[in-house]
């Protein structure tokens, strides 16, 4: 009954021109290079405002899942990824290219990310209310380590030092310190500022790491080279007989990618190289990759997307965030009434349907979008940055007055904008500061209950099982690094953990 | 711009030693071990921690290469600052200006610095504004400041 309720629900028209709306804008912005899956959404969150609920959340899941699939488009064609998660399989796909197999490798792209995202979905719908009925039962104990977990998950990105991602991350808690948004209810750090005291918000400083410190970045780079006009044969040709063939590496893909989407903090980017390093490991035909094979982006190709979908299920039930893109839709989840949490399941079960359904057709009308979105590439990406860039700092501006209905916040972007532009030249992954901001009041709300409740005793705090259970997460992660080094040294020099996959 | 490790990772102490003592200086709940002070002082004390371990040069071997930068005058790393400027012209502007002007210079200057030509830059500037006006204001209906020249629904 609640599922037909659902299907009544997308099934409004203003939801299904949400969803095909936001399809396109994330498929043309997710094309663009240097335009990536989190800013495309994370300037969808001014119209978000003004959307019933499920649209809301459909243009947030529709344009990411899009634009996740659209990055792989400019990394084949041109050698340069249109979104980070494309980064890991950009030098492989573009060796199919040159080999004059593009529509292999777009087809490739498109067909493993609709599956990744539908198989995704699945563990979604599966594994959510399994977990909601545990999370019922979770104290701030579980709480805490579940928040610091995904911190500690957001430090471990690929091609960075780790001491330099949990930097970025402690200068994010340090910005959720600000105002007076503390247990204690104590002004902190506001200088005597009144815009100051209310804290700052996430949307601002997302916006201006992600989108204006790209556009900072546009202004000292040379301008991508322009595509040449091609004529593209059957786009999803062979694809049948690739899915055949690579049967069990798609579902190792699918299944790191839902592994990785669940821990919290750790998103579609890290999911791209792991399974693309794992594909290679794994592979009968080791020698082939990098020369233009398509295993690796059949499996990677499907992990991002699979990532995607289940990296919903930490920001569902807990209120923490996936990865960055899920850090914004809890933002807007929050906005909307539909309060993260175990009981968003029980209590707003058709809400949930509703959701499931979207994901699902996200990924199905990919296709047919996608086969479009490859063939006008050529036009799309054309476009002069000299006129995409300037709108989405108008944009920026209009966005983040929106959210916060006064001009501060659009210093902020600014201020947020140069910090992202600063840190990113120097190795400090943004990503890891985000979240930061995002969780820092929850880690703090939890870590100071928790340590009242306790006396300050720490016992408490590993003693229940699944407290237990998350702390030791919680420190492999911590040591994780720590052990790749211990690792290399041990076994002679050896490349990193990052560029195994290299 | 492209600093040494041993720059980020001394402001880095400099922060975190600044908010540890700033944290320290808040006052405490009466009653209570732990208060607003702990969190701040333990997030200085991380930093100071990471900040040294960057300037000595730990975790490097992690990081991937960048690729090296052309040579170009000194000034032309400046161009990144024009966009935070456009955002502080658009925060000190707007109001006066309206949204339909503000965002026309805003975008015939970011679009001449991309190294448009004028006969590009221009209607960009003319048409795009009205178009980001109609999508935001009426479609969205988000409120965006009217001032010297309003549109014309």
């Amino acid at each position: 009954m609640e599922l037909l309720e659902a299907v009544r629900l997308v099934a409004a028209p203003d939801v299904m021109l949400a969803i095909l709306a936001s399809a396109i804008y994330g498929l043309v912005v997710g094309s663009l290079p240097g335009l990536s899956a989190t800013m495309a959404t994370a300037l969808l969150v001014p119209v978000t405002f003004w959307l019933s609920p499920i649209a809301a959340v459909a243009t947030i899941i529709t344009a990411s899942a899009m634009a996740i699939f659209s990055g792989d488009i400019p990394g084949c064609l041109l050698r340069i990824p249109g979104t980070p998660a494309s980064a890991a399989y950009t030098d492989e796909a573009y060796a199919l290219t040159r080999k004059g197999q593009a529509e292999l490798a777009l087809g490739a792209g498109l067909w493993f990310s609709a599956i990744g995202g539908i198989v995704g979905t699945l563990s979604l719908v599966l594994m959510a209310p399994v977990l909601a009925e545990m999370a019922l039962s979770f104290s701030t104990f579980e709480y805490f380590w579940l928040a610091f977990l995904g911190l500690m998950c957001a430090t471990l990105v690929a091609r960075s030092s780790p001491i330099k991602a949990i930097a970025s991350m402690l200068l994010g808690l340090l910005v959720s310190c600000i105002g007076m948004e503390n247990p204690a209810g104590t002004p902190r750090f506001t200088f005597g500022v009144p815009d100051l005291l209310g804290g700052i918000e996430a949307i601002p400083a997302l916006v201006g790491v992600f989108a204006v410190s790209e556009v900072m970045r546009a202004m000292v780079t040379p301008e991508p080279p322009k595509l040449p006009d091609r004529k593209f044969g059957s786009i999803l040709a062979n694809q049948w007989t690739l899915t055949k063939k690579y049967q069990w590496p798609m579902w190792r893909g699918n299944i790191i990618g839902i592994i990785i989407g669940v821990l919290p903090g750790a998103g579609a980017d890290m999911a791209a190289w792991v399974s693309y390093a794992m594909s290679k490991k794994f592979s009968r035909e080791k020698e082939k990759f990098g020369t233009g094979h398509p295993e690796g982006l059949v499996e990677a190709g499907a992990s991002n997307n699979a990532s995607l979908a289940s990296g919903w299920v930490p920001s569902l039930l807990f209120g923490i965030p996936g990865d960055t893109i899920t850090a914004i839709a809890i933002g807007v989840l929050y906005m909307k009434g539909l309060n993260p949490g175990p009981t968003l399941f029980t209590e707003n079960a058709r809400s949930m349907y509703a959701l499931y359904i979207i994901f699902i057709l996200a990924n199905i009308i990919m296709i047919p979008l996608g086969i479009l979105m490859i063939r006008m590439a050529s036009q799309v990406l054309r476009a002069p940055r000299a006129a995409i860039m300037p709108v989405i700092l108008v944009m920026c501006a209009v966005g983040s007055f929106a959210t916060g209905s006064n001009l501060f916040s659009v210093l902020l972007v600014g201020l947020f904008g140069c910090l992202g532009f600063v840190m990113e030249r120097n190795g400090y992954p943004v990503a890891a500061l985000v979240l930061g901001i995002v969780m820092g009041s929850m880690v703090e709300q939890n870590f100071i209950t928790s340590l009242i409740k306790s006396d300050g005793d720490v016992l408490p705090f590993i003693e229940r099982p699944v407290s237990g259970v998350l702390a030791a997460m919680t420190f492999g992660a911590l040591l994780w690094p720590l052990g790749v080094w211990i690792w290399n040294r041990v076994q002679g020099p050896r490349l990193p953990a990052g560029r195994a996959a290299e | 711009m492209q600093l040494s490790d041993r720059i980020t990772g001394g402001v880095l102490v400099v922060l975190g030693a600044a908010a540890a003592w700033g944290g320290s200086r808040l006052p405490a709940v009466p009653g209570q071990e732990v208060g607003p002070a702990a969190f701040p002082m333990l997030i200085g004390c991380g930093l100071i921690a990471c900040g040294a371990l960057i300037i000595f040069g730990i975790g490097r071997s992690f990081e991937a290469e960048e690729a090296p930068d052309t040579p170009h005058p000194w000034w032309y790393g400046l161009r990144a600052l024009v966009p935070p400027a456009l955002l502080l012209f658009y925060v000190l502007a707007s109001e006066t200006l309206g949204f339909l002007l503000t965002a026309a210079l805003m975008i015939l200057a970011g679009a001449l610095t991309l190294g448009a030509r004028w006969r590009l830059a221009v209607p960009l500037a003319v048409i795009l504004p009205f178009l980001i006006h109609l999508a935001f204001y009426k479609l969205l209906r988000v409120p965006l400041p009217g001032g010297l020249l309003t549109a014309p629904w």
